[in-house]
């Protein structure tokens, strides 16, 4: 076969060492993106791992953001937006139009650049994604609330405070917030974009922490910029380049022994 | 070598003087700028005084006849020269409450659709729609209402409203007949129609500038769009909204042509709001020019200060609204 598709259909080899089975979660199959006529998303291929951190990387305009968005379906709600190929979650198509956006978007959670924390107050900041799918008694809701904070490392910070508005909190706070409104919901998958980069180092340490913790339980995706913590936080790394998914691969590979010209170019600095 | 230098010197010199000017007339420019944006925002004040001493001094007569109880006395007698006010407030009030709720609901509604819902295509016919029913003058209302609008109640809706709530304890009297066409009620439909634009078209401002990225962080979660638009646009957006709707409600409050050609004109309190009935602009413009007397005049300017502090209530009310639900999220 030619070169192209060398690279735009990636394999992955589990890693031979620890052995284990990988599951994918997601598998995303001939993907295309459409911002108009504009093509943003080409033949994309690739896996994300049950119980896995994948990290995509690459510079602006390469569609990482745009492929997050397709995970989850936000683009529905623009017009002029769509996506072809294949998307399943869990064997499941995602991309037919049968599909329940509420419930997928129950399934799979998103966290955003900027935080975005409702205009309520903490307290209810959590317990309103809980209360959009269970009707619970106000102590249950309390335990709930007070293990989402405490999953998010935030509770001891806000426990105090539960009743004031989301917004009184520091930039990293609100977003450790949101991503404890994520967890709150009990997804299965997290999309996280670009999640530190309006952050200060120390907020940003804490978020990459929470992120390693919550590897345990969920499938995470995060797309950076940055590349150290693509290295730092992820099992597997996608770099991926107008358009196209240049390179996938275990992250430890990725970064140290990258088979793509344009991906060895990018995390050296050259360009990006 | 040294005369270049020298002459650099100086062309520096010249120039750093000329910055002074610049400087010094700029200094200048902005102290006329304060005094003028101060005298701006003073004459406000000057002219609001101004408005409530002549209301109080043109008031006088009417206060010191009839005292308190001009407020609460219902007969309106310029025969015998005896005034109470209770029944063009009572107007005024219920009117401009029928008009809110219709109005409120249904233009938040209007703009929840054309910022969230609506194909890009029809939001501008709409918009426009909105905007030019804002630019109607009241007068055209007036005519259409009486032309119009009340024979239209009175064929169709009034005798429908009368069947319907009559077996209803309560409700069968606020909606006793006999169908006039005119009345309380058309005036508040009315005015409905007349506010609407006002609250729609700020509402949809403001539903604008709510970031695109918290909505999608609702969305997120799974919320459906009444959610987004319930939980988080109008909470976002709550500081605007309010402002709109005291915007409406102050102009349905003050609104006088309109609702002096449906209402009826009688200065009395109906169990029925189908009833005519009057309100204090009403009032105020049909009487003034057969005014005769110092009392009559006195008792219809004791009426506009009444307007006046109603106005003011309502914008207090609107506050103390504001901060409650400023206290329910926690700022």
């Amino acid at each position: 076969m030619s070169s192209v598709t060398a690279y735009t259909v990636p394999t992955v080899t589990p890693d031979p060492a620890s052995g284990e089975e990988l599951e994918p979660k997601v598998l995303v199959q001939n993907l295309n993106f459409y911002y108009g006529d504009n093509r943003a998303l080409k033949d994309i291929n690739v896996s994300l791992f049950n119980g896995k951190v994948t990290a995509f990387i690459g510079p602006s305009g390469c569609g990482k953001s745009t492929l997050l968005r397709v995970l989850n379906r936000m683009y529905d709600l623009y017009p002029n937006q769509r996506a072809a190929g294949q998307v399943t979650l869990d064997g499941e198509d995602i991309l037919s139009a049968a599909q329940d956006l509420n419930l997928l978007r129950a399934k799979v959670g998103m966290v955003f650049q900027k935080p975005t924390p409702f205009p309520m107050t903490i307290y209810e900041n959590i317990a309103f994604g809980i209360r959009l799918y269970e009707k619970l008694p106000k102590s249950e809701l309390d335990g709930r609330v007070q293990h989402a904070l405490q999953r998010a490392a935030l509770w001891d910070e806000v426990k105090d405070k539960l009743g004031q508005n989301g917004l009184s909190l520091s930039g990293g706070q609100q977003q450790r917030l949101c991503i404890a409104r994520t967890v709150a919901v009990q997804p299965e998958v997290i999309l996280l974009d670009e999640p530190c980069s309006a952050l200060d180092p120390i907020s940003t340490a804490k978020i990459e922490e929470l992120i390693d913790e919550l590897a345990d339980d969920y499938t995470l995706v995060i797309v950076t910029h940055n590349m150290q913590q693509a290295a730092r936080v992820s099992d597997f790394t996608a770099f991926m380049y107008l358009g196209e998914l240049v390179e996938f691969g275990e992250t430890s590979n990725i970064f140290t022994t990258p088979s793509d010209r344009r991906t060895q170019d990018y995390i050296t600095g050259r360009f990006g | 070598m040294v005369d270049v230098a020298l002459q650099g010197g100086t062309v520096q010199v010249a120039v750093q003087m000329d910055r002074a000017k610049v400087l010094q007339r700029l200094r200048l420019g902005d102290a006329a700028f304060r005094q003028v944006t101060r005298a701006a925002a003073i004459a406000v004040l000057v002219i609001l005084g101004g408005i409530i001493v002549s209301l109080l001094l043109g008031a006088w007569p009417a206060l010191r006849t009839f005292g308190i109880g001009f407020l609460y006395e219902e007969s309106w007698n310029p025969v015998t020269e005896k005034f109470g006010a209770i029944a063009p407030i009572y107007g005024t009030v219920v009117t401009s409450l029928i008009a809110m709720l219709i109005a409120v609901p249904v233009g938040l509604f209007i703009a929840l659709f054309l910022t969230e819902l609506c194909p890009m295509w029809l939001r501008r016919p709409i918009g426009i729609a909105i905007e030019l029913l804002a630019g109607i003058p009241s007068i055209i209302y007036g005519i259409w209402g009486l032309f119009v609008f009340a024979p239209f109640l009175q064929q169709y809706v009034q005798p429908f409203l009368i069947d319907m709530f009559g077996p209803i304890p309560i409700l069968s009297d606020l909606f006793a007949g006999p169908p006039y066409g005119i009345g309380i009620l058309t005036a508040g439909l009315i005015l409905a129609i007349m506010v609407l634009p006002f609250i729609t078209s700020i509402s949809r401002d403001v539903f604008e500038a709510v970031p695109p990225v918290l909505k999608e962080a609702a969305y997120g979660l799974g919320c459906t769009t009444w959610e987004v638009a319930r939980f988080v646009v109008l909470p976002y957006a709550r500081v605007g909204v309010i402002g709109g709707v005291m915007l409406g409600l102050g102009r349905a409050l003050g609104e006088t042509m309109a609702v002096t050609f449906v209402i009826g004109n009688a200065h009395r309190i109906s169990g029925s709001i189908m009833a005519p009935g009057t309100t204090i602009s009403a009032t105020i413009a049909n009487e003034f020019t057969e005014a005769v007397g110092d009392l009559y005049t006195s008792a219809l300017v004791a009426l506009g200060l009444i307007l006046f502090v109603i106005t003011f209530i309502v914008l207090a009310l609107a506050r103390l609204m504001l901060m409650r639900l400023n206290a329910r999220i926690g700022t």
